[in-house]
């Protein structure tokens, strides 16, 4: 369990995290989703007291991080990928981190093989790729068995079978009553790993809830149809709460009324349909519609003679 | 794909009560340290450069003795200089660069990798990172210091012996000598170590380590005003370096009194290093 409360930090003039509150519950996995910039690892640093909050609190199982007695086995950590000496081995590492909580050998070999580092665990950790240096931090974060895991873009790096398995992982780590809080700019990750949404945006909290309430409140479903005779359906169609867009002469996309009353419609006018297909909304979307306007760093093109001029005659 | 093999629960080979102590964290900073494979090299090295600097010494002090009317001979040196010992810890040195550099590095490495925040992550509570530290460059200077010393005297004495020069342990203080250069090197190493921790960066804090245990003795007395000559004998340095030249009745602090100003000085370093610590974010 995770709870931070008004939690702000501040760098100079730059508000990184503004007032955050939520709460990551055991036994899920809470996915904390937001665009680079948001304040994510600067929210997880925190929690770890590796950063000193500029107000607010945040603790993890009912105490701030520092007054645990055994920080290693209340929360495992995966902070940045190789925040390792890179003269040193994988197993030194590991060993090191072990030796300051009486851990013995043993668990060292166990997250060694548990995270398929066997065969480099011998070897200096600079000369790792991005993938077995996440690897690593995963191990180290599993040392002390914790009961909490708090992973910083775990799956950065990692190639499609490393992906596949962090999310088989922390899907079977939360099954076991963890609590399991990873962050990600990755929406289409999240939507398949979490069952928790925590959505940041230039420091400040957007949304939470589960994944699905967020996809449905964020975003309307709409119909896809195609037909001959779309202009005649369109004019059918057409009432208060129906919006309908058409990027191709015989296609429809509709919104405010669902499929079956489409197909009903258009069987009393007797109007063919070649289509008629429910669009879900993805994560995706959902993301964008929210964070709209929070993104830190817009992609535009500042030198175009075009934008500038819009941007002067807005002035 | 590998399988997970964590049961529900603890896994049975992490103790039921483990927790942070400070003998866990020393053995981590021990584990660290020898785990890069350069610092045993390096102390290897440094063992041999002050054998190398013993004999020499060594050898000029019996070319000096051998050629009086040229040289002086011993007229210039103190009716009780004690030739062995001088010879045998002459390498201090250059050994206090290499302790300097490794006591910046201890910590200043961390940084530069980010492995400071998987150790800070460990140990929360931060200082007893940085007492573990202390402890570990203690250890490693003072070593390696006994070592080049020891092995610098077995080394010198055979040069020296045309003259009936020996290494007589129980004259006054020819073991103060002897034990001069491996304690002088310890407060380097952890006078180094608070700078380090105080800098975060390793090119900022070799710099100032060498400025002040390299440079500044060399500059300092020798500037006009009397307020450098009368601060002069303050210096870390200068004060440490005490301990090696034995009794002196002109000097302004006894050979204790000297270490214990060079001791005062690291404690300061480290106190800067240990509220920083404290304060900062990782």
């Amino acid at each position: 369990m995770i709870e931070a409360v008004d939690l702000t930090k501040r760098y100079g003039e730059k508000l990184a995290v503004d007032s955050v509150s939520f709460t990551v519950r055991p036994g899920r996995v809470t996915g904390f989703l937001g665009p680079n910039g948001a304040g994510k690892s600067t929210t997880m640093r925190m929690i770890l007291g590796l950063d000193r909050p500029t107000a607010g609190r945040v603790t993890v199982n009912g105490k701030q991080y520092a007054d645990h007695r055994a920080p290693l086995l209340e929360v495992g950590a995966l902070l940045e990928a190789k925040a390792v000496h890179t003269g040193s081995s994988a197993r030194d590492h590991l060993r090191a981190l072990a030796a300051t909580h009486g851990i013995g050998r043993k668990r060292v070999e166990e997250v060694i093989e548990l995270t398929g580092l066997t065969d480099v665990a011998h070897k200096r950790v600079g000369g790792f790729s991005l993938g077995m240096g996440q690897r690593l931090g995963i191990a180290a974060a599993m040392l002390g068995d914790p009961k909490t895991l708090v992973l910083d873009e775990p799956v950065n790096g990692l190639d499609p079978e490393g992906v596949k398995w962090v999310r088989t992982m922390v899907r079977y780590l939360a099954g076991e009553g963890r609590t399991v809080f990873l962050s990600s700019h990755l929406m289409s990750e999240m939507a398949i790993t979490a069952d928790d949404l925590v959505v940041i945006g230039r420091g400040r909290i957007i949304t939470t809830g589960t994944v699905q309430d967020i996809i449905t409140a964020s975003t309307t479903g709409s119909v896809r149809v195609r037909s001959p005779r779309a202009g005649e359906l369109a004019e059918t169609l057409r009432r208060d709460g129906v919006t309908i867009s058409s990027s191709e002469p015989d296609r429809l996309d509709v919104t405010g009324i669902d499929a079956p009353a489409i197909g009903e419609l258009a069987a009393q006018r007797g109007i063919p349909l070649h289509e008629l297909t429910p669009v879900s909304a993805s994560l995706e979307e959902a993301f964008m519609t929210l964070t709209a306007g929070e993104v830190e760093y817009h992609s535009e093109a500042v030198g175009d003679p075009d934008t500038r001029q819009m941007q002067e005659a807005g002035r | 794909m590998t399988a997970v093999t964590t049961e529900p629960g603890r896994a049975p080979s992490v103790p039921r009560d483990a927790h942070v102590t400070f003998l866990g964290e020393l053995r981590a900073e021990w584990i660290k340290f020898t785990a890069v494979r350069s610092t045993p090299w390096i102390l290897g090295v440094t063992v041999l450069v002050m054998i190398g600097i013993a004999a020499l010494s060594a050898w000029s002090f019996s070319f000096l003795l051998d050629n009086p009317e040229e040289t002086g001979g011993a007229a210039a040196f103190p009716a009780d200089f004690d030739w062995a010992a001088q010879a045998a810890g002459a390498g201090y040195i250059m050994a206090q660069i290499v302790v300097a550099v490794l006591g910046v590095m201890v910590v200043t490495g961390e940084y530069t990798t980010g492995q400071i925040r998987s150790t800070l992550a460990a140990v929360p509570r931060r200082l007893p990172v940085l007492a573990a530290k202390g402890v570990v460059v203690t250890i490693a200077s003072f070593v390696t210091g006994l070592l080049g010393v020891a092995l610098g005297a077995l080394v010198a004495l055979p040069l020296l012996s045309s003259h009936d020069i020996t290494l007589d342990l129980s004259r006054d203080g020819t073991l103060l000598s002897l034990l001069g250069a491996p304690l002088y090197l310890v407060a380097v190493a952890l006078f180094s170590l608070g700078v380090g921790t105080m800098l975060r960066h390793t090119a900022g804090g070799i710099a100032v380590a060498v400025l002040i245990f390299f440079v500044l003795p060399m500059i300092w007395p020798n500037l006009a005003p009397d307020f450098f000559q009368d601060t002069s004998p303050y210096l870390p340095s200068i004060a440490g370096a005490r301990l090696m030249e034995g009794v002196d009745p002109d000097a302004v602090l006894s050979p204790w009194q000297g270490y214990g100003v060079m001791l005062a000085w690291a404690a300061l370093a480290l106190l800067g290093g240990a509220v920083l610590l404290r304060r900062r974010d990782a």
